[in-house]
């Protein structure tokens, strides 16, 4: 089905499927089949921040403390989460708006990724701070072997639903040889599609910025990096948010509260979609392998982090019925949960987002008059 | 009874020992305060009804919400960050 911006069938999005159903026409929210999403779009706006507000100056002076280990942990978790934001920064919009059918979900969509993209612009500010020419750092990212491991794995099941809805959308269902590439187009090859995309995004956002937000916090728990570890609680609440809508998307499927024919799909795809979150668990484990590989940082060494991916594992794999698969009782890193309560989350100006409240800050102001009482 | 303490109980079938606790919370602390006052180890992150990380298990009685809870929720689950008991309840955490 050709996909156009504004439907001009009638259509009833009240009982219209998520997704692809008929492509969504008027913008309205005063009927909804699915109100969560809309609770969520007022609260992801109700989070709206911007990276400029946070003074990382002091993260500088920071920056050049640390151990070289302790730098490359650092540099490290930056690159892996612009990796992440980089995708999903795009990848919401272009794999699922052209598929939604409810305006309620369609706007969550874009809200979502527009928050991604804050972040994107926040790691830039981070870095411009740290580094005269940041450019060495982002021009890693693609080359980087570590890094590259993880991006097939998180863009592969955007690219593969991505290309099918476009041979769906220009040539309909059937088989079609594109390239003497021969791809099947079936309604419900395209929703199994749709549903592992899904459960890779929830994976990515359940899990995946996890051993970066650790770092993070234990280098604030020393007092280190604190502009840093500000922006990257911002972005932890609002990556909890998103976790809750594809949380919900996958929970209305599997309990047949949307699309009956998704309903068999999740049940038919368990095990694909804990192999997924499963796979996760693994990369992650190693990245915190890779993190350590030329020495720890105090507070925290790869066994801690290890387990804290599988307690945290535990957790989420739980709240969409994918069980608990490893022994993990309680919390290894019970800190990390002050950073990601929201209370916490400082809003007020004086309490120290703009500078000029904070006391002992950086004043990078110099002015000739500053040098007057100074002798050679 | 004294007016800042709830009218109701809160039976934990799987305190940190594995034990049964049963705890009366002050009339004002959410679920997730009155187990945390009574050293239940339980998990949260953004204790405002949206992540879902602190999702219990209901066994028997209801809770009222005093935020409404964004997370998404199994009918046989609440989000102790977000409500107080509206009877004598029973719940069970996660581990």
């Amino acid at each position: 089905m050709k996909y156009t911006t504004f439907n001009q069938q009638v259509t009833d999005t009240m009982t219209e499927p998520m997704f692809m159903g008929n492509p969504v026409n008027v913008a309205r929210y005063d009927q909804q089949k699915h109100q969560i999403f809309e609770k969520l779009i007022e609260k992801q706006i109700s989070f709206f921040w911007r990276p400029e507000e946070v003074d990382v100056s002091k993260d500088r002076v920071d920056f050049q403390k640390l151990s070289a280990a302790e730098q490359h942990i650092f540099i490290s978790n930056l690159k892996y989460q612009t990796l992440l934001d980089s995708v999903q920064g795009r990848s919401p919009n272009i794999a699922l708006l052209p598929i939604v059918s409810i305006p309620e979900l369609e706007t969550w969509i874009e809200t979502w990724s527009f928050f991604e993209t804050i972040h994107s612009r926040s790691y830039t500010h981070i870095l411009r701070n740290l580094f005269s020419d940041p450019s060495d750092v982002f021009d890693d990212i693609v080359v980087n072997e570590e890094i590259k491991k993880r991006a097939t794995d998180i863009s592969q099941y955007y690219d593969d639903l991505i290309f099918y809805t476009q041979l769906w959308q220009t040539l309909g269902e059937g088989t079609h040889t594109i390239n003497g590439e021969t791809h099947l187009v079936t309604m419900r090859e395209l929703k199994k599609k749709l549903y592992l995309c899904i459960n890779s995004v929830n994976a990515l956002e359940a899990i995946r910025f996890y051993v970066s937000f650790a770092c993070t916090f234990a280098f604030a728990e020393r007092e280190l990096m604190e502009g840093n570890s500000k922006i990257i609680r911002l972005i932890a609440r609002d990556e909890n948010l998103h976790l809750t809508s594809t949380q919900h998307i996958l929970n209305l499927w599997a309990k047949g509260k949307d699309d009956p024919e998704m309903a068999e799909i999740a049940a038919e795809l368990e095990d694909e979609a804990r192999a997924i979150f499963m796979k996760a668990v693994e990369q992650e484990k190693e990245w915190a392998e890779y993190l350590f590989q030329s020495g720890s940082m105090i507070g925290l060494n790869k066994e801690i982090l290890c387990q804290y991916v599988e307690y945290i594992a535990n957790h989420r794999m739980a709240a969409i019925g994918l069980g608990q698969p490893f022994d993990v009782k309680s919390n290894p890193l019970p800190w990390m949960n002050n950073y990601l309560n929201s209370d916490n989350v400082q809003v007020a100006p004086q309490e120290s987002e703009i500078s000029s409240y904070l006391v002992g800050q950086i004043d990078s102001e110099v002015s000739a008059n500053d040098f007057e009482d100074f002798e050679l | 009874m004294d007016a800042d303490v709830s009218d109701h109980l809160i039976v934990v079938t799987d305190a940190n020992d594995g034990e049964p606790l049963t705890l009366r919370p002050s009339a004002k602390a959410s679920i997730l305060e009155a187990l945390e006052i009574a050293q239940v180890e339980v998990q949260y992150h953004c204790r405002d009804g949206f992540c879902g990380a602190c999702r219990c298990k209901i066994i028997e009685g209801s809770v009222d919400y005093f935020t409404d809870p964004l997370a998404f929720i199994d009918d046989d689950e609440i989000l102790p960050c977000c409500s107080r008991p509206s009877s004598n309840i029973k719940i069970e955490i996660p581990k």
